[in-house]
């Protein structure tokens, strides 16, 4: 009886949380996502950014066109996301507290936060912004070229991102497809996952 | 299991077997639930080449008056030009299949933007020549829409056809038209049919229609 009892507790378990937890997510054709231990590229964020984005990204100095490998920051945390993504709409309040909870816990300087607009345009970008308050620095990606070389991905997927000092280019440590379980959670993976 | 085991069992035990038949329902319809919803992206339609960008030779041009139309929509009423005009201007988005990934990303893009047209006194209206309940279905499964979603679809194509915007294959053009509120056609975007336009250039142009 109390075998049966167990394997009906575990079976129950299991069906709960079986369904769960595949994270919403439009997928793109033929993507390759970059995994975790690969180089990111040197991808261009535009010259659009603004002077506080610019002084949280720590480049403050820097004028014009600005690069990733421009970053100094030991991790990033970069979501490819497109206007047009209802998963990324819908995720949009999510990345805002998972913004908050960097800052609360103390992690602003050592993890920033930013989101590339797949084929989005500057004005589109700027109207996800705008719609849903989003805090750290969006750019537009419009033609593709950033999401091409990070592998096509399927919108939103977030790419976390580590340097040591003195290295240039960022190295890949987690790379997932999907909203995410929580902020909470996802934080808590970030911080795992950076060395 | 014993008449005395069981007496046994302490309240914990008993509140566990009262609550197991209950969790192992609601275990089994998560699942079934989860099974019998795939979703919205696996459900579209993936074409294997791109089509032609264009195929079609415009009917109409900025200027003219933009001919009559009145269209089922999806909420169960209809669409008509006379509705706009005096008021209003109109954007119509035409897009050329429900189910299919450039338009499933189109208007959920649109879904957002809805202050936009509020300020530039402008309603959209999403027509496609799809039947009303694949339309409802496809809407639906996207998580709604806040414009009205209009069929073309019979006469088959009737307004598409008129502006000039029906292809061979017997779908709409991807394209944009704004009608100022006297009903005069003001501008035009016949899109390649295998990109999305940008938001920004529509917003821009609406915009700058002064009367």
């Amino acid at each position: 009886m109390k075998t049966t009892m167990w394997v009906l507790v575990l079976a129950a378990l299991a069906m709960w949380s079986a369904p769960a937890w595949a994270g919403g997510a439009s997928e793109a054709a033929g993507s390759e996502p970059l995994p975790v231990g690969a180089a990111f590229p040197d991808v261009s964020l535009g010259m659009d950014l603004s002077p506080e984005h610019r002084t949280y990204l720590g480049i403050a100095k820097k004028d014009g066109p600005v690069r990733l490998a421009d970053m100094t920051a030991p991790v990033v945390i970069l979501e490819v996301f497109s206007m047009y993504c209802p998963h990324c709409q819908r995720e949009a309040p999510a990345v805002n507290n998972l913004y908050a909870l960097l800052a609360s816990g103390g992690h602003a300087d050592t993890v920033k936060m930013l989101g590339i607009g797949a084929g989005n345009s500057a004005m589109e970008v700027e109207l996800f912004r705008a719609k849903f308050d989003i805090r750290f620095p969006l750019v537009a990606d419009q033609n593709f070229a950033v999401h091409d070389a990070c592998g096509k991905v399927g919108t939103p997927y977030f790419y976390v991102l580590a340097k040591k000092p003195g290295e240039t280019a960022y190295t890949v440590v987690l790379s997932r497809l999907g909203r995410m379980d929580s902020p909470e959670s996802f934080a808590a993976d970030v911080l795992a996952a950076a060395p | 299991m014993t008449h005395l085991a069981s007496r046994r069992r302490g309240p914990l035990c008993r509140i566990l077997l009262t609550a197991l038949p209950l969790l192992v329902v609601i275990g089994f319809s998560t699942a079934v639930r989860a099974e019998e919803a795939p979703g919205f992206t696996d459900s579209l339609f993936q074409s294997a080449k791109a089509s032609k960008a264009v195929d079609s030779v415009l009917a109409v041009k900025v200027g003219d008056p933009m001919p009559d139309f009145d269209l089922p929509t999806i909420d169960g009423g209809r669409v008509r030009l006379s509705d706009y005009k005096g008021g209003k201007k109109l954007v119509l988005s035409f897009i050329p299949a429900a189910w299919t990934p450039v338009c499933s990303g189109q208007w959920p893009g649109y879904n957002i933007a809805r202050e936009l047209f509020n300020a530039a006194n402008a309603e959209l209206v999403g027509i496609s020549v799809d039947n009303t309940p694949s339309q409802h279905a496809w809407v639906t499964q996207m998580g709604g829409l806040w414009f009205p979603v209009a069929s073309d679809f019979w006469p088959h194509g009737g307004l598409s056809g008129r502006l000039g915007i029906l292809r061979p294959e017997g779908v709409a053009e991807r394209a944009l038209f704004i009608v100022d509120e006297k009903g005069v056609i003001r501008y035009i975007d016949v899109h390649d049919i295998n990109t999305r336009p940008d938001l920004g250039e529509l917003i821009t142009a609406l915009r700058a229609i002064k009367d």
